[in-house]
């Protein structure tokens, strides 16, 4: 793979996990059109699951922010699938959701979310900034502390 | 109307429930270009919630994925709306979002989820499979379980 996006990635040191498979009955990715909606990813890395817990209570603003990095990893990888394989095919990355485990007093949830932008921006460049929600849950899927799903424009 | 999927529906003795009216200032669906994105619903029957509140104490997870399924019931309802009643429109379920009334301590919202996921590939066969995320709610308007939002490429 010699692209400009993969040439950046090995630049920076940045490895991507094999594409997690879903825990459930959906797929990974639905291209419409010149839009691939990415399922919500989990810190998940090579089919080993990290950081179960709640940001807050056992991890830190920092290490929240690690997870929501290793979710946004594992969007890159399901984006780089849905590219067939070539991430120079991304246009843009149009909108980041983001799901942060807490409980009800924890109100940084964009600093946390921040470890999955702030990766979409390294990988992509400008190309990488996006709108975006973080909002907290109660839980979320296997207990996991932070879940992250996109939407990219391809070509 | 006698399309593929309303014969597909009548098959499965499946009878859509009428399509509630917004609680807010919104609209029940939006169609951008060849896609239909269809407001947040609940497990409504009959103009009544069919399951409420917190997943994993007063609600059990068969109650819930039931729920998740009326709520996918809701979402076909709208959107055949949306479609001037011509469900073989659909090309593709493109992505559900799902939220989960639950304890902290809840873990299986892929499970209660996959009522709506299941259903959408009952219906529609390979097209109805999707991107989706499932995550947890400390509340969720009019005290509902689940409510689940979706998008569909349609023709």
């Amino acid at each position: 793979m010699g692209g400009a996006v993969e040439k950046r990635l090995k630049d920076k040191s940045i490895e991507l996990p094999q594409p997690a498979v879903p825990a459930a009955n959906y797929v990974p990715y639905v291209v419409s059109g010149n839009l691939a909606f990415i399922a919500g990813q989990i810190p998940f890395w090579n089919g080993e699951l990290n950081y179960v817990g709640k940001v807050g209570q056992e991890f830190s603003i920092e290490e929240g922010q690690a997870a929501a990095r290793m979710c946004g990893l594992n969007v890159v990888a399901q984006v780089r699938a849905a590219c067939g394989g070539d991430l120079d095919r991304v246009v843009r990355c149009v909108k980041v959701g983001g799901f942060v485990a807490a409980g009800p007093e924890f109100t940084d949830q964009p600093k946390v979310m921040n470890g999955a932008s702030d990766l979409f921006v390294e990988v992509f460049g400008d190309a990488g900034k996006h709108a975006r929600f973080a909002v907290a849950a109660p839980s979320l899927p296997l207990g996991v502390a932070v879940e992250v799903d996109a939407v990219f424009e391809i070509k | 109307m006698a399309g593929l999927i309303d014969a597909k529906l009548a098959q499965l003795r499946i009878t859509l429930p009428e399509p509630m009216a917004p609680v807010a200032s919104y609209i029940p669906y939006r169609i951008a270009g060849n896609l239909a994105w269809i407001s947040g619903q609940g497990p409504v029957e009959n103009g009544a919630m069919m399951c409420v509140g917190l997943v994993g104490s007063v609600v059990g997870l068969e109650a819930a994925i039931a729920a998740a399924r009326l709520t996918g019931l809701n979402l076909l309802s709208q959107l055949r709306v949306a479609l001037d009643g011509d469900l073989d429109r659909v090309s593709r379920v493109v992505k559900l979002g799902g939220f989960v009334q639950c304890t902290p301590d809840f873990i299986d919202h892929p499970k209660v989820i996959n009522g709506a996921s299941d259903l959408m590939v009952e219906i529609f066969g390979e097209a109805g499979k999707h991107a989706r995320f499932a995550v947890g709610a400390p509340s969720l308007p009019m005290n509902t379980s689940v409510e689940i939002d979706g998008i569909f490429e349609i023709r």
